[in-house]
């Protein structure tokens, strides 16, 4: 999980067709490798996603629908 | 006559009933893990240049890594002789660490759901006693640690082991008692740990090697482990790892390779592979004018709602649709609907057709041979 935390770049919440909140896009350190996260709390990324946010100076993008 | 009645009774039962039959009792399998040929390698044969943890080769195992050096993970079809295997793991060290940081740390390990692990009773009076048995092999001789991490109640126990010829392959078996302390939570979360070290900075190493069940101590959990990372000689390889109930070690079980794939997509299913070429891998359509949607039909249930991974080279992938096709760099993202055995993902930023048009979307190679979109719900 650590390193899973050290990795995250940037975190975007997405919006569907519909204007929900749906996932969230994640880019990571060093690598151009994208992600796109489930509201989901059982997966690995989405825990690691609420770790790295509850870290200070860190901030979930949120573009609006 | 007797013979020809079995004939003609046998000829009545259809092959696929015989087949399930045969599966049903394989599904019951004694292995705890989980690709123990290492035989499924669904992400890459060889990942390189690895410094960070992550799964790069063989399905469901993952390197921890720390400060430990640069490695070439993959499989590998050096194996034991004359023992049924084809495929093993290799550990390749090609940038060496011989100054361990006290965090450094390399291993290979299998996360394990609980609610596949009940039967082991643990945290009650008859908990079961576990065997661990393998093939490994290595230049570097000396002392190994393996451990089981009991990550829901924070406990653990490791034993060594010694590779005592170099480049010379040998079984293993060790023995792990029961634990009457900390139950295994009964869900899909990650429970139990069953680690390879490789390499172990003094954090985990500083104190005296835990071999009994104990609440987490992190310097005991891997003392004695020689440095796998001190020359850019070493590789280590490891095959037919089997964990099971009991004390004793039986045959390594093998598995059908599509029997082994299925309980592999439960945790990874690539929608697009590295290995993929000029190929259909998933049809779609244009629900606006600005927005391919793609459903995706899961293999399996999926342990979770899996994370999408993709990392793909500008239009290397194509939706083809009326008589044109348009050019993908990836930037798909997960629309939150479907359910277990269903997702969708969709594109708004490459997407420029007429809503309603359905497609079919192709990795376009050779230039951009090596971009991919995956599903991951490892633990």
């Amino acid at each position: 999980m650590i390193n899973k935390i050290i990795m995250i770049n940037t975190v975007t919440k997405n919006y569907n067709e519909n204007n929900e909140f749906c996932s969230y896009q994640v880019t990571h350190v060093n690598s151009k490798v994208v992600t796109s996260v489930p509201l989901d709390e059982a997966n690995t990324d989405y825990q690691a996603i609420q770790e790295w946010a509850a870290i200070d100076g860190n901030n979930i993008i949120d573009n609006g629908a | 006559m007797a013979l020809t009645r079995i004939a003609n009774i046998a000829s009545t039962i259809p092959d696929d009933s015989i087949a399930n039959v045969k599966m049903a009792n394989i599904v019951q399998s004694k292995n705890i893990l989980i690709n123990g040929d290492m035989s499924v390698a669904q992400r890459s044969t060889s990942a390189s240049s690895i410094t960070s943890g992550g799964y790069h080769a063989c399905d469901r195992w993952k390197e921890d890594m720390t400060s430990g050096g640069t490695w070439t993970i993959s499989q590998s079809t050096t194996v034991p002789t004359g023992q049924g295997f084809a495929t093993s793991l290799k550990m390749d060290c090609t940038t060496a660490n011989g100054s361990l940081s006290a965090n450094s740390e390399l291993m290979v390990q299998q996360r394990l759901e609980g609610q596949n692990l009940q039967y082991l009773k643990k945290g009650t009076a008859n908990a079961e006693s576990t065997t661990l048995s393998f093939w490994v092999r290595s230049n570097k001789t000396g002392t190994y640690i393996c451990e089981l991490q009991d990550v829901d109640n924070t406990r653990q126990i490791s034993k060594s082991y010694t590779i005592s010829v170099a480049d010379t392959w040998e079984k293993k078996t060790i023995t792990f008692p029961g634990d009457t302390t900390g139950a295994l939570d009964n869900n899909n979360a990650r429970s139990l740990d069953c680690s390879f070290y490789l390499v172990a900075g003094s954090d985990l190493s500083s104190g005296t090697l835990s071999t009994t069940w104990t609440a987490k101590t992190d310097a005991n959990r891997a003392v004695g482990q020689v440095n796998l990372a001190d020359s850019t000689s070493n590789e280590w390889y490891i095959t037919g790892v089997q964990l099971e109930a009991g004390d004793t070690a039986s045959e390594f079980e093998f598995l059908p390779y599509g029997l082994n794939l299925e309980r592999c997509l439960r945790y990874f299913y690539p929608i697009i592979s590295i290995s993929d070429t000029n190929n259909l891998n998933a049809f779609g359509y244009y629900y606006a004018s600005g927005n391919i949607k793609i459903p995706i039909r899961l293999p399996t249930q999926m342990r979770t709602t899996p994370t999408l991974s993709q990392d793909v080279d500008t239009d290397a992938l194509r939706f083809y649709r009326d008589a044109t096709y348009d050019g993908l760099s990836g930037n798909f993202a997960l629309d939150g609907n479907g359910t277990g055995r269903y997702l969708s993902i969709y594109n708004t930023t490459d997407a420029s057709g007429t809503a309603g048009q359905a497609g079919q979307l192709y990795k376009y190679t050779p230039t951009q041979a090596d971009s991919y979109i995956w599903l991951s719900a490892e633990l």
